[in-house]
């Protein structure tokens, strides 16, 4: 049974909901008074409830196969596999956005529901800036986006999925991507609340510390995830293409990793107040200038299938939140003034300084290249384009710094370090770079930038483990225990520092992967059965065709065996397949993975005759990359173990950690 | 800071997979090069070599037989860009207008280092001098008698620490 016909009453009501929660909490805030404080909150919490109920009916009638509602028929299908009908949910502008404030509105409750009682001024204006933020989705969906538009005539059917989007990746990678964008409006609103309030101390960074890394590690693995999704199903050997959709989404991962590392500055040195808080804003207006880019049609990119025309929508939306959040920083300056002091420029506080310097490039780099296109166009008249020669060229030299950086960092003590101390700590790690170098230069790789990054990433590799063994060795003696337990103690005992090393260890192991693709090689070739076609070490051979045909799809699949040295050591079968709702033709690529290489192919065509173009490709070390990123989930996961703060009021002073290894 | 800026550059350019692409001759391989350096007029936002459509394929295939028919890749890019506009090139031009495009993000990374390193500079001369300043006053305000039993606490304290520092 289709709820379809709620859904648009449901949004009216949490639109009107959230307003009187807005105006409750702005009450609330400006007298510091408790009662309209705690109303606007139980408000906002009842506009959360309508905007699920309009989550649920959009769901109920995309199973239903509700074609009276024009979104239903634009991406769902009789015949599109239920598990694809709930992506159906993300695959469309509206439903997206009805998504995102889902979403929002959730968050938004729960940080409010644990948000420290004492502090109401605190806690009313951040339910002020979290339901003016819902407020606006719930205009843009209530008007431009709606998701609840009816239809004149319901058709039988509807258009379908695009078959893009029937990937089991796609039932991961948008949710989570929107829930790292979304779940940066909690420290966003916590800061602005901070601001308003006047409450600056470090009190708003440890209460939005776990949501602050939440949603970095949703942003992440979302990352990732579209990344491995363009790798299985677009059929170009490649996992990631600086479109702008990607950009959209690496912008705001990038200020939200300067930020991550800049509030370490803050809690430990109390430096850095204003600093922190720029981040966070432009961490937070990049995650909604990014969708602004992808939806508004300003931007042409492969996910055409977001256009829309709410770009006028975002735009001063876009504007408030930039200027009103600069003009606030600018006006509370006197009171973020903190005392900076560096004891040495050797020491790990200049290390964050030049980490945030290197982010902030990264992230200048992807949106110059993203936005360059428009503003060429305004200027010139001539529309030009920005692909990845021009990211590779720019990006890559910054992020081997980076990793550089990522080596170098846990060897620098805080406060100081004398240079003797310095270049005995980074003595093994210089040699394993080296060794890495001329191994792989041995091994016939000739790329310098490939060789440059396999010796950062030996380097950065050896630096984290000799950390590990440093802690791991304290608590063997002390507890007598063997390795294995003592590691474990050691990342355990202090998550925070340990867990961190471990996301470091997965995103060395990621640029690995990257680095493989120096030695990438392609060969594209038309074959009939029983013709080989010769890639790298490996014979291809088309052995058999086999037809076959499900409700949604007609497949043509060619079994190929890959042999090596003589011997079979693979049987690939690459199909291509004509989705019929959509008539068009979709490839399903063939990977045999392994920590070496990948041997991938892709048939591009297949004539009437059974002959058929065949792309081939062996990606060394790609495996790497989510091997990398399993590695960072690892970590993510210590770091998100930690306990929260356990102190009641935002601002008191925090729990001390007497860590049990001393900090050099 | 020009050197700084051509070095960072070269680093890019080296770095980047078109450059670690070994520069085959044959048609095959000015195909694959070059769908690299072009944009897909069939996939707006990604080049062609990323864009999985027919037409995308049949592009590359033209492109082929132009290489295999002779033509270098300066004439092969010229008619692409005659068929299907500037917009078709992957990069920015790099002379005139299309010069900033490729500087900006360099100027950018080069100025923030230089920022961030003249602010650490002058905190650390501060710190400098907040220590100076903490010595006098320290100095100015304790007796002798107070100032060796200072000095002989800091010095056991040193030699526990060291001790400690051994035992880990």
């Amino acid at each position: 049974m289709s709820l379809g016909g709620l859904g648009r009453p449901s949004l009216i009501a949490a639109s009107a909901l959230t307003t009187a929660g807005v105006l409750l909490s702005l009450w609330g805030a400006l007298g510091r008074r408790s009662g309209p404080t705690e109303a606007g909150r139980r408000a906002l919490t009842a506009g959360a409830a309508f905007v699920g109920l309009a989550g649920v009916a959009l769901v109920s009638a995309l199973f239903a196969h509700d074609f009276s509602l024009e979104y239903v028929t634009s991406y769902s299908s009789r015949a599109l596999a239920r598990g694809y009908t709930l992506a159906a949910l993300w695959g469309g502008m509206e439903g997206s956005l009805l998504f995102w404030t889902v979403l929002l509105t959730l968050f938004s409750m729960i940080a409010l529901r644990r948000a420290p009682a004492g502090d109401t001024s605190l806690r009313a204006w951040t339910a002020v800036v979290l339901g003016g933020i819902a407020s606006f989705f719930l205009l843009i969906l209530l008007f431009p986006a709606n998701p609840f538009t009816t239809l004149a005539e319901v058709p039988a059917d509807g258009n379908g999925l695009n078959p893009l989007l029937q990937s089991p990746g796609m039932l991961i990678h948008p949710p989570l991507l929107y829930t790292g964008f979304v779940a940066f409006s909690i420290p966003f609103a916590f800061g602005m609340a901070a601001l308003l309030t006047k409450r600056l101390d470090e009190g708003w960074l440890k209460q939005t510390r776990r949501w602050s890394l939440f949603a970095w590690s949703a942003l992440s693995i979302g990352i990732v995830l579209g990344g491995a999704w363009a790798y299985t199903e677009l059929g170009w050997g490649g996992y990631w293409a600086w479109d702008p959709v990607e950009n959209a989404s690496f912008m705001p991962w990038l200020t939200a990793t300067a930020y991550l590392h800049s509030v370490v500055i803050q809690e430990k040195r109390r430096m850095f107040k204003v600093w922190n808080l720029v981040l966070i804003l432009l961490t937070y207006f990049l995650a909604i200038f990014g969708t602004f880019l992808t939806r508004s049609g300003i931007l042409s990119s492969i996910h055409t299938f977001t256009e829309g025309p709410i770009g006028k929508w975002f735009l001063p939306f876009l504007a408030l939140m930039l200027v009103g959040g600069l003009a606030l920083i600018g006006a509370r300056l006197d009171t973020l003034k903190s005392k900076n002091r560096f004891d040495s420029l050797l020491s790990r506080e200049s290390a964050f300084l030049a980490n945030n310097v290197l982010f902030l490039a990264a992230a200048f780099a992807v949106l110059w290249g993203t936005i360059y296109p428009i503003i060429a166009e305004a200027v010139t008249g001539v529309r030009l384009s920005v692909g990845p020669p021009f990211f590779n060229a720019v990006f890559i030299p910054i992020g081997l710094a980076l990793i550089g950086l990522t080596g170098l960092g846990p060897l620098i003590a805080w406060r100081r370090m004398n240079t003797k101390a310095f270049f005995r700590m980074i003595r093994i790690p210089l040699v394993a770079g080296a060794a890495a170098t001329i191994a792989a230069a041995l091994a016939g790789v000739g790329s310098a930038g490939a060789l440059l990054a396999f010796a950062l990433c030996a380097f950065t590799t050896v630096a984290i483990v000799a950390e590990f063994v440093r802690g791991s060795r304290v608590h063997r003696r002390r507890a007598r225990v063997g390795w294995p337990s003592a590691v474990a103690r050691t990342l355990m005992r202090d998550r925070r520092r340990y867990g961190g090393y471990v996301v470091h260890l997965g995103v060395v192991l990621i640029v690995l992967g990257f680095a493989g693709s120096a030695g990438k090689v392609e060969r594209s070739e038309h074959l009939a059965q029983g013709e080989t076609m010769q890639i790298g070490r490996y014979t291809l051979r088309y052995e058999e065709f086999v037809r076959g045909e499900t409700p949604e799809k007609q497949i043509s699949q060619i079994n190929i065996s890959a042999a090596r040295n003589g011997e079979v050591v693979e049987t690939l079968e690459p199909q291509r397949n004509l989705h019929k709702v959509q008539r068009q033709f979709q490839s399903e690529v063939a990977i045999a993975t392994g920590p070496v290489e990948d041997l991938y192919v892709v048939v591009t065509a297949v004539d009437p005759d059974g002959s058929a173009s065949i792309h081939a490709f062996v990606n060394p070390l790609t495996w790497w990359i989510w091997a990398g990123a399993a590695v960072m989930a690892l970590g993510m996961s210590v770091l998100l173990s930690e306990a929260g703060p356990r102190t009641a009021t935002v601002g008191a002073p925090a729990r001390v950690h007497r860590p049990l290894v001393a900090t050099r | 800071m020009t050197r700084l800026l051509a070095a960072l550059l070269l680093v890019g350019v080296l770095a980047s997979p078109a450059a670690a692409a070994p520069l085959g001759a044959g048609p095959e391989d000015v195909a694959n090069r070059m769908s690299g350096e072009i944009m897909s007029p069939f996939c707006p936002g990604v080049t062609l070599h990323e864009c999985p459509s027919q037409e995308a394929t049949d592009l590359r295939d033209r492109i082929e037989g132009w290489a295999a028919a002779g033509w270098s890749e300066e004439r092969i890019m010229n008619e692409l860009v005659a068929q299907y506009g500037d917009g078709i090139r992957a990069v920015p031009p790099s002379d005139g207008g299309g010069i900033v495009a490729w500087l900006l993000p360099g100027v950018v990374a080069v100025g923030g280092a230089l920022f961030a390193g003249t602010l650490a500079r002058r905190w650390t001369r501060q710190r400098e001098r907040d220590r100076a300043g903490e010595d006098l006053e320290a100095r100015r305000s304790i007796t002798p008698e107070q100032r060796r039993r200072l000095a002989g606490e800091l010095a056991a304290l040193e030699a526990r620490s060291a001790g400690q520092g051994r035992r880990l």
